[in-house]
């Protein structure tokens, strides 16, 4: 299968130390892939060997069916990326900064300029120099830089850094279209799992410099745990009820099982509760968010 | 082609943006106009004896007020002040990359990293060479309004090639100086070792082992201590380009090979 992109035990270490660890990516084209990780996880040594920034110890990177080559060399028309916080040319206009890196990829159309700017909503600082642009801007500015050359592959990193949260949604629903109207393949790492939640097709968790789980956003589903959320007015009682289940006390008092018969059937467990003199007030199936599903497996490699 | 063009382009825009030509042209217009000072003083004997230390200085400095030794005065203004506001130049062209973070933006591009430094070193060159002929063209305005004697259309063509020649000695070491910065990541690595070598030069010159040593090879073409013919060898121009090649493939090898994790 012809990947966008493809490691194959990529490993990066400094000394002893390893910054990412016999790492095998898959990513297939025109999906939107999530990559998970804590700081110094290695997202972004990750991604800087993706694009030829910096060179693997071991293995190797393919990207769009190509190797990467000695000096960095690889198939940079068609792809942006957004590397770390963005950056530009503090004394140069918005559209100046964009004009080199249109020159830089070749593109002889000037109007590739003011149509990433609109696309970016940021054609009305134009002519702002870029060191007096809010952060949010100064990201949208370094997300047009990326998307300037309508590039098939996408590799941003944090993309959703310091934008409001109306920024946030539409950053979001232009990769979502990008990926689905035009089949662009966005490889992208962020700290939001909220919004991983709502883009991602596939999620790729890596922790201490190793790919410790990578599955299909419907799988994801499926793997995260689920819980039975119990609140009564009389909650002693309420727990004797429920003495045969084990039955743990939330932080806000409220009692919460993960047994499979209470999720599978928690009609019994207001029967149960009922009979006992301590009808439920609140009884609800809660889904493990990817927050703590996220925090339980790195939790449980570093045990 | 294409691609160097824009990136030739592009470096340009960044340079003509940017206040540190016009403050390096203020810099090194203060050359010619201290050396007619320097003239008017010396040009006077009773104004100048009325000055005191003024005077004493002047004569240690330049001699007699004549051409040749105005020229001089220039020649070795470029050796010096030129070792420093050159590589301030090349500091910033190479520095401001790591300075503004942008070094990472030009890396995964269909222009090469090699079309993006030859951009950059051909941007030096021409922009320190225009300084250095905006430096003599100066220096004529100059001596001609302080009006000196000695002039003849000999001595002109023999101090162009004195300055302009100091002038591609010192453009020459700064390959170095781009080195130093690409690996420094930034101004201050680069600005201590060019502060290094115009030390270290004035010591090779003093013991005696300047014609061996490439950053003192501009001040003895200029005339700094006597005829050039009597300080310089072939050897020091060959360890000139020695030194110059070197920096040039240390800086193309280093952008094409480092890891760059900033």
């Amino acid at each position: 299968m012809n990947y966008a992109i493809e490691t194959n035990g990529l490993s990066k270490f400094y000394g002893d130390v390893f910054a990412v660890n016999k790492v095998n990516l898959r990513v297939k084209r025109g999906e939107i892939y999530s990559f998970l990780g804590l700081n110094g996880a290695g997202k972004t040594t990750t991604i800087r060997a993706l694009l030829g920034m910096i060179r693997p110890s071991e293995g190797n990177v393919k990207v769009l069916g190509q190797a990467l080559g000695p000096g960095g060399r690889g198939p940079w028309a068609r792809v942006g990326h957004l590397v770390e916080s963005p950056c530009a040319y503090p004394d140069l206009s918005v559209r100046e900064n964009l004009d080199i890196a249109r020159r830089l990829h070749g593109i002889r159309n000037p109007k590739v300029v003011d149509d990433v700017m609109n696309k970016l909503t940021i054609a009305s600082y134009s002519n702002r120099k870029a060191g007096t642009l809010s952060s949010g801007n100064f990201q949208r500015l370094g997300l047009a830089r990326a998307l300037l050359h309508n590039p098939e592959l996408l590799i941003l990193d944090e993309p959703s850094n310091a934008l409001d949260p109306a920024g946030i949604v539409e950053i979001r629903e232009l990769l979502i279209s990008l990926a689905r109207e035009h089949e662009t393949t966005i490889f992208m790492s962020s700290h939001i799992l909220t919004e991983v939640n709502l883009l991602a097709d596939r999620i790729g968790i890596i922790h201490e410099g190793s790919l410790i789980e990578e599955l299909d956003a419907a799988r994801l589903e499926e793997l995260r745990s689920q819980r039975l959320v119990i609140d009564t007015r009389d909650l002693s009682k309420a727990r004797e009820a429920l003495a045969s289940f084990e039955v743990t006390t939330l932080a806000d008092g409220r009692l919460a099982t993960n047994d499979p018969r209470a999720i599978a059937s928690p009609e019994l467990i207001a029967t149960l509760l009922v009979n006992a003199g301590a009808p439920p007030i609140h009884l609800a199936i809660e889904q493990e968010n990817l927050e703590e599903y996220f925090l339980r497996l790195t939790e449980s490699n570093n045990e | 082609m294409n691609n160097f063009l824009s990136a030739l382009w592009i470096e340009t825009l960044k340079m003509r943006r940017s206040k540190v030509p016009l403050f390096t042209a203020i810099g090194f217009s203060i050359a010619p106009l201290v050396g007619g000072l320097l003239m008017i003083i010396l040009k006077d004997p009773e104004a100048a004896r009325s000055m005191g230390l003024i005077s004493t200085k002047a004569q240690m400095l330049a001699g007699v007020a004549d051409w040749p030794t105005y020229f001089n005065v220039l020649a070795q203004a470029v050796a010096v002040g030129g070792a420093i506001l050159f590589a301030i130049i090349t500091i910033w062209v190479f520095g401001r990359e790591f300075s503004d973070r942008t070094a990472k933006e030009l890396l995964a591009l269909p222009t090469s990293r090699e079309t993006i430094i030859s951009a950059k070193f051909v941007v030096i060159a021409l922009w320190t060479f225009v300084l250095s002929l905006f430096i003599f063209g100066l220096g004529l305005v100059v001596g001609k309004l302080v009006v000196i004697p000695g002039w003849s259309m000999g001595l002109l063509q023999t101090s162009f090639v004195d300055v302009l020649g100091t002038a591609l000695l010192v453009i020459a070491m700064l390959p170095i100086v781009a080195f130093a910065a690409s690996i420094g990541r930034g101004y201050m690595p680069p600005f201590g070792w060019t502060i290094f070598t115009v030390v270290m030069a004035q010591v090779a010159v003093i013991t005696g082992w300047g014609d061996w040593f490439p950053w003192s090879v501009p001040a003895l073409f200029s005339g700094a201590i006597g005829p050039r013919a009597e300080q310089l060898g072939i050897h020091s121009y060959v360890i000139v380009i020695l030194f110059s090649i070197i920096g040039l493939v240390a800086t193309y090898y280093w952008w094409r090979n480092a890891d760059q994790t900033r």
